[in-house]
């Protein structure tokens, strides 16, 4: 009996003391103060272990995934890089091919197109490997031509390739004419990507600026393809002819596809 | 198995030169690999290993090429004697005179094509222009040539040597 009555008094007495605590705030110069000096220092050293520990998660171990993560969208982006640079390629190439197609509805006979699959291993001389050859009813002595304007003639033909050699080479000849006033030359390579316009008469006038055509008298190219400009006349005080030299419109460093011409008729003379 | 090396690197340098190099303005002027390895082989190599092949690519590159046919044989055999002909009054272990070896060389080969093109299209007026591109391909001889004899030289040995393992592991 008493030990219930001591029971409910120390219940008592928790409760007022509890009630009495809960409405007056401890100062910090209280009893707790002393055991916050004692503990607060390892809290804080804990604390700061589990901050660091949880830093070192975050910042090294996260970001190695972020690092991993960075090396995956590097490389999606290189992918995508590839990818569009092929997209310009394709687009590029497309223009190309478009522009030789609506060249080649200009021209009446049979052509072929061709990718230019090597040039001359020697800077002397001009020519270039087409990936087209016997089987794709190539021939010796045929045209090559450009929308641009005429490339040159195949010298070689085997199964599958043939070698075309360009008029900017020396053994190059093509027969043309002025296109203003039909004046008529051989037109031969000459040196630095150049032709020389050959037996112009003097009485012709010619002049720097005027177009130069095929004349298809050579029987080997189709009768008023461009060849390409006037881009110097030489008129001697002597001799029946004049000096030209024309830059071809072709821009052979630049040849990727050209078109055969396959069956071309030959005028008769 | 060294006439396959040969013939490998010799493959090697005609497609760079006739398929990668037309890319780059910069070697418009340069001068035929294979010149380099004609006096490579001319310099290290016996007579038996270096005629078939320079033989071989002599024709090749005559194929490939639009001069006058024989013209790169003609050139190749010719440097060929040629450098043979003057290792026997110079050290060829002297690396300082390799420059001069290749750059004597590409001026033998652009010497041989100016007179092939004189004389097979006489009147033709290139002489300037040959003048400047000749010197062009020596001063890139003198500069990149010894650099291609000693990259040669160097993979021939790597070549051997591969080769006696492998032989080596097959016998054992």
């Amino acid at each position: 009996m008493v030990m219930i009555v001591g029971v409910i008094v120390l219940i008592a007495v928790n409760i007022i003391l509890l009630s009495v605590s809960n409405r007056r705030y401890l100062s910090y110069y209280g009893p707790g103060r002393i055991a916050i000096s004692l503990v607060a220092p390892f809290q804080e050293a804990v604390s700061s272990s589990i901050r660091f520990v949880r830093d070192i998660w975050g910042h090294y171990f996260f970001l190695v995934k972020a690092a991993q993560e960075n090396d995956n969208f590097k490389k999606a982006l290189n992918h995508a890089v590839e990818i569009n640079n092929l997209h310009k390629e394709l687009k590029l190439s497309n223009v190309r091919l478009r522009s030789l197609l609506n060249f080649r509805k200009t021209i009446k006979d049979k052509v072929i197109a061709a990718e230019v699959i090597s040039k001359d291993p020697s800077p002397w001389f001009k020519t270039i490997m087409i990936d087209k050859g016997k089987d794709d009813s190539v021939k010796k002595g045929v045209a090559v031509v450009m929308p641009e304007g005429i490339v040159g003639q195949v010298t070689e033909v085997s199964t599958h390739y043939s070698k075309v050699l360009l008029i900017i080479d020396q053994n190059s000849a093509v027969d043309g004419l002025v296109q203003k006033n039909r004046a008529r030359g051989i037109i031969k390579g000459g040196s630095a990507d150049r032709c020389l316009f050959k037996y112009v008469l003097r009485k012709n006038d010619v002049a720097v600026g005027d177009t130069v055509v095929s004349s298809g008298l050579d029987g080997v190219f189709p009768k008023g393809l461009p060849v390409g400009h006037v881009s110097g006349v030489i008129k001697p005080n002597s001799g029946i002819f004049q000096e030209v030299s024309v830059t071809p419109y072709v821009d052979f460093e630049k040849l990727e596809e050209v078109l055969v011409v396959l069956n071309h008729k030959k005028h008769k003379f | 198995m060294t006439y396959c090396f040969h013939v490998g690197i010799c493959l090697c340098l005609v497609l760079f030169q006739t398929t990668v190099m037309p890319y780059f303005h910069l070697f418009d002027r340069f001068y035929d690999l294979l010149s380099p390895f004609v006096i490579y082989l001319s310099l290290f190599q016996s007579l038996r290993q270096s005629i078939p092949v320079i033989l071989f690519f002599g024709f090749l590159m005559d194929s490939l090429s639009g001069g006058p046919f024989g013209l790169y044989l003609t050139t190749y055999i010719w440097l060929f004697i040629g450098v043979k002909w003057i290792i026997t009054f110079l050290h060829v272990g002297d690396s300082f005179l390799l420059p001069f070896i290749v750059a004597a060389g590409v001026l033998l080969q652009n010497c041989i094509f100016i007179g092939t093109i004189a004389i097979f299209e006489p009147g033709t007026q290139f002489l300037s222009a040959a003048i400047s591109m000749a010197t062009v391909q020596v001063l890139w001889a003198i500069f990149t040539g010894p650099i291609f004899l000693m990259f040669f030289n160097y993979s021939h040995g790597k070549w051997n040597k591969w080769l006696e393992k492998v032989f080596a592991k097959v016998n054992s």
